[in-house]
């Protein structure tokens, strides 16, 4: 079987190749896609904040946390375990909040709260993650821990990753990556923006052909013309690929369900996705369509301590 | 916007006739070419039928909706409204009864003011609609105001190769054309809404002869059109003989007129409205039924309609050489244009006999909001049909008979409207399009619609939402966007992914791409518009042999290029006073052939000034530039043109296009229009092809129109 091992490591080099967009993924080393609800929107959620996959999508959003929540994360791509993604998130809320919000999830529908009113995290929000990509005979590894603080109108947060490549047979790779993050409330409760750079130091990954953990810089912008519609674009570029553009919409009919639908450009990928949101827990589904390559699925449920402070 | 409406009376009407209505409101004329510009992305082109919708747009116009009798069906035809919108209207209807005035619409809840000034020159606000109350139908055909004779001549100046004398080519006389340059055409009719329409259209075109000769069916002009159709009596709720037209459920196997695609108006437009049977008056030789067709109201929610056409269609005839082929006689296909000039077009003149029969019928719950329908068409042609043996036709339509039977149904729940139609046709191919609108929310629009065409799926008068021309051998997902983030602006958009699982022509292997736009629109005052409009459009397409050679290095099989076409259009227009407007129009677009092959673009730049002197007099202009590297790179740019006109022309080359049409009111029954262009090339020693070649750099047409009202 060994000589099959190089053909099998090139189909999945073109998947990489093909699917490169949708998450400048989890393949690939990129930032990858956090939460079944990024993912209905096809992954447009750097703008997006106040849920414990701001970890992964933009840290600076889980400066909005309020409470201490843990989400599980899974995804399948194209119907192949040698593609599975899981994640496992944790958010603590540092020092006591002076007001008694309702429990808020970056899910609920916005309440319309005049800025000044709403408090965050007295020292901030900080964050630990562990995720794992890919099979047997290749998977990449990571944990990581973030720390995202808000003050006013504007959230900053960064993160720490330590990465491991193993591929089978050739052994493995460990090395550090750090992440920035920022949200600007632009309009309070209408539009946001944020931007998120990846792998800011560019770190090498091996000497051969100078191979990098890819440098991703995504920036885009969170609308919400009523309460029940949410927009979301976003563009992405990682260093060595074509800039990638995508959108996304959350439409939330009752407070309890959302129903999601995205695109990608430079995957020409489509997504859609449902959520429940009850209390404290909040569960997402969201499959990805791609012409070439078939569906994948997007899994995550979530759950937050302490509703009442 | 303080003085709200009354602003809008200032509006001169210019073609109205002064008819004492039960409201107090002058209709302005409706901006066609602005409503044109809206409904269509952009003009890529000359396959999409732009005299019928034009001449729907201005159907409404002359027979307005009444908005106190409208159905959901029929305000949806507007293609205007959206449906939150019609379901506002309905129930202001039903709880405060009918509307006193089209000011009245102010006050019902969706309705903003741009939305009442896009319709407010098709619909009208009467107490009913009693028709008997006028006298009898002949008293009332007489007596109708909307009534027209047309009278239109057209001609280019230039002599083209086509109307030389012949010259003599290995022994055998050259083709030419057997007819006269000029282009001539005669049309009445007199409708009115829900009552009545009686027409009938003669065309001559550039090239034709004038024939008697009952034989041939040539009857003096070589297009003889005519219909008269009753609506409303009693149970009997419309019969159409003559020409007419059909549009059932999405399209899918009868469809006309409004078949408008994708467009800047990204959410409305999707939907086809059930219009069911429509008199025909256009002059597109080809995409009417010829015979009878009736509704009827079998039950308070049940209207059923059967129709039965025959007539003779252009084909070119051909004899098998083969003993044992499947047809001895056959042909390789419809020819649509049209044009019977030459000896072999006058050959081919209605050569196949087509005969179609079937019906529908559809349930409307009495709230209007759920309707279900079944349609059933039947073909048969007098020879059988055999598309040439390529591999891209391997799935066509063979053979004199084609069944297609279809189901359709939409339905409206709170903010959403499902809608969608499925068929089969003979043979076992499947067609499906199912679509979802839905009001987001006072600011928010979204649609989605999935289709899919089989390859081996035929229909022959469907047009149904397709990337194709034809439904045929496609799967897409679409969708759409509008916000209304601030009054004043308004930002669509849309995403259409499509694939064709079997070849086309020209793209010889399985293909897929899209097509996005995204139009920011902003209207500071209610009479002007400012919009910008990006589209890209991703669809493969087979290389010149040139191009193959050159980059065959790198490529495994001579797949067809992705050829990207991306364009961008910028377009102002405002009424500097009720007498002058001004518009101008920049469209630019590049395409490329394939990933590593040059870029190739088109420019077009044009000023329209519009100034209307006095009452009898209004004077349009414009100038135009325009660089195109080649035909594929052409710009269309829409045109004004004399009344019922259409003028789209290709642009390529560099160059001018210049026009000017005045139009004269000469006395209450009488208006008149002249209407001049020409276009200058530049580094070019002929224009055009073929027949149609044009020595020199100029060509320059004249075009005169005649409107007498009785």
């Amino acid at each position: 079987m060994q000589h099959c091992l190089p053909r099998y490591l090139s189909i999945i080099g073109f998947f990489w190749a093909c699917s490169g967009g949708l998450t400048a993924a989890a393949q690939g080393n990129g930032p990858g896609v956090r939460g079944a609800r990024a993912a209905g929107l096809s992954n447009a959620s750097v703008a997006l904040a106040g849920e414990v996959w701001s970890m992964g999508n933009n840290v600076a959003g889980i400066g909005e946390i309020k409470q201490p929540s843990v989400g599980f994360y899974g995804e399948n791509r194209y119907f192949s375990s040698a593609l599975n993604v899981g994640a496992l998130t944790v958010a603590l809320p540092l020092g006591r909040q002076p007001n008694t919000g309702t429990p808020t999830d970056g899910m609920a529908a916005p309440q319309v709260v005049a800025p000044a009113a709403r408090t965050w995290a007295r020292h901030g929000v900080v964050a630990f993650e562990a995720q794992r990509f890919g099979g047997v005979l290749y998977n990449e590894t990571r944990v990581g821990a973030g720390y995202g603080y808000r003050f006013g109108q504007i959230s900053l947060g960064a993160r720490v990753d330590m990465l491991q490549v193993s591929i089978e047979g050739l052994g493995s790779r460990r090395v550090l990556l750090g992440t920035l993050g920022g949200q600007i409330e632009v309009l309070p409760n209408r539009l946001t923006f944020g931007a998120s750079l990846y792998n800011l130091s560019q770190t090498r990954l091996a000497s051969y052909q100078d191979e990098r953990v890819p440098t991703v810089l995504k920036a885009g912008l969170a609308y919400r013309p009523g309460s029940q519609v949410l927009l979301v674009v976003e563009t992405e570029k990682d260093v060595e690929r074509a800039a990638n553009f995508k959108a996304g919409l959350e439409y939330r009919p009752v407070p309890v369900l959302a129903a999601r639908l995205g695109l990608a450009s430079l995957t020409e990928q489509a997504s859609a996705g449902i959520g429940l949101a009850t209390g404290s827990f909040q569960l997402d589904y969201a499959a990805a369509f791609q012409q070439a390559l078939g569906f994948s699925h997007h899994l995550s449920i979530s759950k937050s301590w302490g509703g009442k402070q | 916007m303080r003085n709200g409406l009354a602003g809008l009376v200032a509006g001169s009407a210019l073609l109205l006739s002064h008819s004492l209505k039960a409201q107090d409101y002058v209709r302005r004329a409706p901006d066609l070419d602005r409503l044109t510009q809206e409904l269509f992305a952009e003009i890529q082109s000359d396959q999409v039928p732009y005299e019928d919708l034009y001449e729907t747009l201005l159907q409404y116009y002359q027979t307005p909706i009444n908005l106190n009798t409208a159905t959901r069906e029929e305000l949806r035809g507007l293609l205007l409204l959206n449906e939150n919108q019609i379901t506002t209207l309905l129930k202001h209807r039903q709880e405060n009864g009918d509307l006193l005035s089209v000011y009245e619409l102010q006050s019902i809840e969706g309705y903003d003011l741009r939305t009442i000034n896009r319709i407010l020159p098709f619909v009208t606000v009467q107490s009913s609609n009693a028709n008997r109350s006028r006298g009898t139908l002949w008293q009332r055909i007489a007596r109708e105001d909307n009534n027209a004779l047309f009278l239109r001549y057209e001609r280019v100046l230039q002599q083209r190769q086509g109307y030389t004398p012949p010259t003599i080519y290995q022994g055998q006389p050259t083709t030419r054309y057997l007819g006269s340059p000029d282009k001539m055409l005669i049309r009445y009719r007199v409708s009115h809404t829900k009552d009545f329409s009686l027409g009938f259209s003669l065309e001559k075109d550039a090239g034709e002869q004038f024939i008697w000769n009952p034989k041939n069916g040539q009857f003096g002009a070589d297009y003889v059109s005519a219909h008269f159709v009753l609506q409303e009596r009693g149970r009997l709720k419309t019969l159409a003989l003559g020409d007419y037209q059909l549009q059932f459920g999405q399209g899918l196997l009868l469809s006309s007129g409004l078949g408008v695609g994708k467009g800047a108006e990204t959410i409305t437009t999707l939907r086809r409205s059930s219009l069911g049977v429509r008199a025909y008056s256009s002059l597109l030789e080809n995409t009417f039924f010829r015979g009878g067709a009736a509704t009827v109201q079998v039950a308070p929610t049940v209207q059923a309609t059967a129709f039965v056409s025959h007539k003779n269609v252009d084909a070119n005839l051909q004899q098998s050489q083969d003993s044992l082929a499947q047809f001895d006689e056959f042909t390789s296909g419809l020819l649509y244009t049209g044009f019977h000039r030459t000896a072999s077009e006058l050959a081919n003149r209605h050569q196949l006999q087509e005969t179609i029969g079937g019906g529908n019928a559809t349930y409307t719950s009495r709230d209007g909001n759920l309707a279900i329908g079944a349609t059933g068409v039947f073909t048969h042609y007098g020879t059988a049909l055999l598309k040439r043996p390529e591999p891209y036709n391997r799935f066509e339509f063979s053979g004199k008979e084609n069944l297609a039977l279809s189901l359709n149904y939409s339905y409206v729940y709170r903010n959403f409207l499902l809608f969608g139609e499925t068929a089969r046709s003979s043979g076992g191919g499947l067609g499906t399009v199912n679509g979802l609108l839905a009001s987001l929310g006072p600011q928010v629009d979204a649609a989605l619609l999935v289709r899919h065409y089989d390859a081996d799926f035929h229909t022959l008068y469907g047009n149904a939402f397709s990337e194709n021309t034809r439904n045929i051998n496609e799967t897409g997902v679409y969708l759409g966007l509008k916000v209304r983030p601030i009054a004043q602006w308004e930002i669509s958009a849309y995403y259409d992914q499509f694939r064709f699982p079997w070849l086309r022509y020209r793209a010889s292997s399985p293909t897929d791409g899209h097509d996005a736009l995204v139009r920011v629109a902003y209207s500071p005052t209610k009479t002007s518009l400012l919009y910008v409009q990006a589209r890209q459009r991703l669809k493969p397409r087979d290389l010149a042999t040139a191009d193959l050679v050159n980059i065959a290095a790198n490529r495994v099989l001579p797949l067809p290029g992705e050829q990207l076409r991306q364009s961008l259009l910028v377009y102002y227009n405002t009424d500097v006073s009720t007498a002058l407007s001004l518009r101008t129009r920049m469209q630019t677009s590049r395409l490329r052939d394939d990933t590593n092959l040059a870029w190739r673009s088109g420019y077009a730049l044009a000023q329209d000034v519009s100034y209307q002197l006095n009452r009898s007099l209004k004077l349009t202009a414009r100038y135009s530039l325009f660089d195109a590297d080649d035909y594929d790179t052409r710009q269309y740019v829409y045109e004004q043109d004399v009344l019922l006109a259409v003028s789209i022309p290709a642009l390529y080359g560099q160059g001018t296009r210049v026009y000017g049409i005045a139009e004269i009111r000469l006395n209450r029954s009488m208006t008149l229009w002249l209407r001049y262009a020409e276009t200058r090339y530049r580094h070019q020693g002929t224009i055009g092809s073929g027949l149609e070649t044009i020595q020199g750099s100029l060509r320059n047409e004249v075009k005169a129109q005649l409107r007498v009202k009785f």
